[in-house]
C-alpha cells in the first residue's frame, strides 16, 4: 500500500496487523453495502416476487449489518488506545449530532419544512462520523 | 501533561516507529503523546516507564511543574 493511500485514512496503521484490521473492516462494510443495495433495489424495483423471497432478502440485509457491527467491535478491541479514543469521539459526535439534529428539525417540520427521510438521517450520521474521524486523525497526526 | 519521551527516545536513537513497535501501539500514538496532544492511559504510561527503565514521575510531569 502506498504512503499516499495510507494518509490520512490509514494514518494509525503502522504495522501489518493494523492494516489487516482496517482493511478487514472496510471489506465487511463494502460487503454490507453490496448486499444492502442489492436487496433494497431488487425489492424496490419489484424484480423479486413479494413474499418469502423478499423477506429473505430483507433478513439477509439485516444480518449483513449485524456482521459489520461485530467486525467493528472486533476492530475496536484490536485498535490501540488512541484509535479507540478517536472512534469514541466520532461515534459520540455522530450519535449526538444526529439525535439533536433530528429533534431540532422536527420543530422545523411543524412550521412547514419538508418531511425528513430516514435515509437522510443515516447519511447525516455517516457524514458526521467520517468527518470526525478525519478531523481527529489530522489533530493527532 | 508534559513528558520527556522525545528526549529519552533520542538518547536511545530510536525512531517513533521503533518505540511504537516496542510499546505495541501505533506511531501516531507515540507522536501524539510526545507532542502532548494525547495523555496516555495508566497502563501505557507504565509500559513507557518500563521500556525506558525509569519511574513514571521521571518521564511525565503535570503542566506547570519542572521537566
Amino acid at each position: 500500500m502506498t504512503k499516499t493511500l495510507r494518509r490520512p485514512f490509514l494514518e494509525h496503521c503502522d504495522n501489518p496487523r493494523d492494516v489487516r484490521n482496517a482493511l478487514r473492516l472496510v471489506g465487511y462494510f463494502l460487503g454490507w453495502a453490496v448486499v444492502y443495495t442489492g436487496a433494497s433495489q431488487l425489492i424496490k424495483r419489484e424484480l423479486v416476487p413479494a413474499g418469502p423471497i423478499s423477506w429473505f432478502l430483507a433478513v439477509l440485509a439485516t444480518l449483513a449489518g449485524v456482521v459489520v457491527i461485530i467486525a467493528y467491535a472486533r476492530f475496536l478491541r484490536q485498535a490501540d488506545e488512541l484509535q479507540r479514543t478517536i472512534q469514541l469521539q466520532a461515534l459520540a459526535i455522530a450519535f449526538g449530532g444526529t439525535f439533536f439534529g433530528i429533534a431540532a428539525y422536527e420543530v422545523f417540520e411543524r412550521i412547514g419544512a419538508p418531511r425528513l427521510d430516514i435515509g437522510d438521517v443515516s447519511l447525516a450520521m455517516a457524514f458526521l462520523y467520517t468527518i470526525t474521524v478525519l478531523a481527529n486523525t489530522w489533530r493527532y497526526r | 501533561m508534559k513528558n520527556r519521551l522525545k528526549v529519552l527516545r533520542a538518547e536511545r536513537d530510536w525512531t517513533q516507529a521503533e518505540l511504537a513497535r516496542r510499546l505495541e501501539v501505533s506511531r501516531q500514538t507515540v507522536n501524539a503523546v510526545e507532542t502532548g496532544k494525547y495523555d496516555p492511559s495508566l497502563p501505557l504510561a507504565f509500559k513507557i516507564a518500563q521500556t525506558f527503565g525509569q519511574p513514571i514521575e521521571a518521564i511525565f510531569h503535570p503542566d506547570g511543574q519542572g521537566e
